[in-house]
């Protein structure tokens, strides 16, 4: 059957030839776990005392009602950003710039908010558009290069981050600054908010969860989905297919932009108010934490969106005890490790020795788990062009 | 006027040598076939240790190195691990890496910021050269870094990689593992080697960043100068001296942005922090639209097996 063996004692690893779902799910939970463990140890090690700070962050974001409110207030941008690279990743295109789309949609919403006068039904509706347009807007030159001449995306659309974030400084320090109301540097405050829900919670959690369910939908039963899975997995036989490619690079990194655009809208409309270069909290790299956790799946990264969101609140409640962003930057980043590995891990099981066999001619690829329901999909960002280009086949 | 050269030209390779180490780092380990796009965070990390060497535990600058190329080693180890080893996607483990290393390294500065480094690296003049009109002391009275940076490390290099076996190995093991392990070579080993050794020279360039440019820790001291190093390989085709190029290029963009601001140009600083990142995605752009579509695809030089983990099917 398949490749790859290596011995463990009596028995050894054997890659699988589909990767299991549920090996998959068990893997990501460890992996979280372990990298809370590491942190908590960490923290522990510099004086911190973690595990009563645990027990009390604990309490805090799930035992009192503020807590679950604010949790699903921070979800909201974290499941539209993961959405953002989701989109991408179903095609094996990292799309890591939903954080610099996620200010342009927040300043598209803010200048529209700002200048713009009429009832606020008609203007939330223009600000979400506005919005949406800004981090299409924001990746169109990334999905260009990448669609036309296969430059590498991540890079791309990750300069942009940072070119974004000064663009929105300029508007907040500069014209739109307001030094009377404002405490700390913003602009004016955008007199259009987001019906209420509870608390500080607005309708944003639920048009956040209509657009994972309309993804899903899509993604599953719609032509448009099925052929960005197929260019997702194999990108030459979806051209031999006869499916425009390059046009669906460009609309789905386009979407993408527009999903993490809306993102921002939400926060300036709902939570915010005014726009400053604090309105991201890195929301964006966390959104590919939630994607990455989540395999690309838009309906079981809303409940991991409200896991991490309510482990990044505990983290700000940890925050009046002393740890701090990026404290909970880094520990996201080791989770995203861990998660890596784990997910390679659930691609192997454990088999008893068997009597040594005659191998067939070994070749210099690696089987694919067949076109399994894009179980491995994150597998396929690794196995696509590199930043460089399509090689020709030169011996094969 | 010629004083305004010198000042933008020496600013500009001052400001270029952090990414030089760092994409001769990631160069190495691309020709090896592994992306190490964690980059942003060893450099962070090798930052703060510079700074926290010599402002906290009073060393002098070449031990502060040192120890920042240590961390950046283990790191990559650490990376390496996952990715060669373990064989995990390396797209995620790179960014969960430049997480990990950015936000360590901001906590671990905290108590740092913005005191200047204690000891640092203070430029030296190289004596005849340094008396060039113009260009003499832009380019002859750096700091040691700097030269290392520029003169040492990619000559060296190119002469590994293009003149010498082990470089004919390490170069066949990025383009086609399976080949190079059927003729003998150790293709799990070169990776991991070059690959934490990149992380390392990634180290150095974020500690060159607070022992001799800036010479202090901030928390926006790398300013993404790590993605720019991965960029700029790109750019450069993966060749040394290209890569340089770019860097150079980079700095002088970062470089006229502070000169502009001394000479009091009527550009805002948000507009003028823009240019870098705009002028290396505009790098990366250029050698495309300059080539005809049928060269481009043969003649990239682009590692084949780049971002592939090595499996050796044993059927």
């Amino acid at each position: 059957m398949t490749g790859s063996l290596s011995r463990v004692g009596a028995w050894r690893l054997q890659r699988r030839a589909t990767s299991s779902q549920w090996a998959r799910v068990i893997f990501t939970v460890i992996a979280v776990l372990l990298g809370l463990l590491v942190a908590g140890v960490v923290i522990q090690l510099t004086g911190h005392p973690a595990v009563v700070m645990a027990r009390r962050a604990v309490q805090v974001t799930f035992g009192t009602s503020r807590g679950i409110e604010e949790a699903a207030v921070l979800a909201t941008p974290l499941l539209l950003t993961g959405l953002g690279v989701a989109l991408g990743l179903r095609m094996g295109l990292w799309n890591v710039g939903v954080e610099g789309q996620l200010f342009m949609g927040a300043w598209a919403a803010t200048g529209v908010g700002l200048f713009v006068r009429g009832p606020e039904p008609l203007l939330l509706t223009m600000m979400f558009v506005a919005a949406a347009l800004a981090g299409a807007l924001w990746v169109l030159i990334p999905a260009l290069a990448r669609a036309q001449w296969n430059i590498s995306e991540i890079l791309t659309t990750l300069l942009l981050n940072f070119v974004a974030i000064y663009w929105v400084t300029y508007f907040t320090m500069g014209p739109w600054r307001d030094t009377v109301g404002a405490v700390l540097t913003a602009t004016f405050k955008v007199p259009y908010t987001l019906p209420r829900l509870v608390g500080p919670l607005t309708i944003g959690i639920l048009i956040a969860i209509f657009i994972a369910i309309l993804l899903s939908f899509a993604l599953r039963h719609t032509r448009w989905g099925y052929e960005i899975s197929i260019i997702g997995g194999n990108r030459r036989a979806a051209e031999f297919a006869g499916m425009p490619v390059t046009r669906h690079i460009l609309t789905t990194l386009l979407l993408s932009g527009g999903v993490a655009g809306i993102a921002g809208a939400i926060e300036i409309a709902g939570t915010m108010h005014r726009l400053s270069s604090t309105i991201s909290n890195g929301y964006g790299y966390l959104g590919i934490v939630v994607c990455a956790l989540g395999n690309a799946s838009p309906v079981p990264m809303i409940v991991i969106a409200y896991l991490l969101a309510s482990l990044l609140n505990a983290g700000i409640v940890l925050q009046t005890q002393g740890l701090s962003v990026n404290a909970m930057l880094a520990v996201n980043g080791l989770i995203l490790i861990f998660a890596a590995v784990g997910e390679m891990a659930s691609q192997y099981q454990i088999v008893r020795k068997e009597p040594e066999e005659i191998s067939p001619v070994p070749s210099s690829h690696q089987e694919f788990p067949a076109a399994s329901e894009g179980k491995a999909r994150l597998r396929h960002g690794v196995d696509n062009p590199a930043p460089g280009e399509d090689r020709v086949p030169t011996d094969e | 006027m010629e004083a305004l050269a010198t000042t933008v030209i020496g600013s500009a390779i001052g400001a270029g040598a952090a990414i030089v180490f760092a994409a001769m780092g990631e160069l190495l380990a691309e020709h090896t076939g592994v992306m190490n796009i964690g980059l942003e965070g060893v450099m962070g990390m090798g930052a703060v240790i510079g700074i926290i060497a010599v402002n906290g535990y009073h060393t002098n600058a070449y031990v502060a190195l040192l120890a920042a190329i240590v961390v950046g080693l283990i790191l990559g180890v650490i990376y390496s691990t996952a990715t060669v080893l373990i064989r995990a996607n390396q797209v995620l483990c790179g960014l969960g890496l430049s997480f990990l290393g950015t936000g360590l390294s901001r906590v671990m500065g905290s108590s740092f910021a913005g005191s200047p480094a204690s000891d640092r690296f203070m430029p030296v003049k190289i004596p005849l050269l340094g008396d060039i009109p113009i260009i003499g002391p832009a380019l002859f009275n750096q700091n040691i870094l700097v030269y290392a940076a520029y003169l040492i490390l990619p000559p060296l290099i190119t002469y590994v990689l293009y003149r010498t076996r082990h470089g004919l190995s390490i170069r066949a093991v990025g383009e086609n593992p399976a080949a190079a392990d059927a003729c003998g070579i150790a293709v799990q080993r070169l990776r991991f080697l070059y690959t934490s050794l990149g992380s390392g020279f990634g180290a150095a360039g974020g500690a060159y960043l607070t022992l001799a440019y800036t010479p202090a820790w901030t928390e926006s001291v790398v300013a993404g100068r790590g993605w720019i190093a991965i960029a700029l390989v790109i750019f450069g085709d993966w060749k040394p001296l290209f890569v340089i190029l770019g860097a150079v290029l980079f700095g002088g963009v970062t470089s006229l942005g502070f000169v502009s601001q001394a000479r009091g140009w009527p550009i805002r600083s948000s507009w003028l922090a823009m240019f870098p990142y705009l002028a290396t995605i505009l790098l990366m752009l250029l050698p495309r639209l300059f080539r005809p579509r049928t060269r481009q695809q043969k003649l990239s030089g682009a590692p084949a097996a780049l971002g592939k983990g090595y499996y050796r099917e044993e059927g």
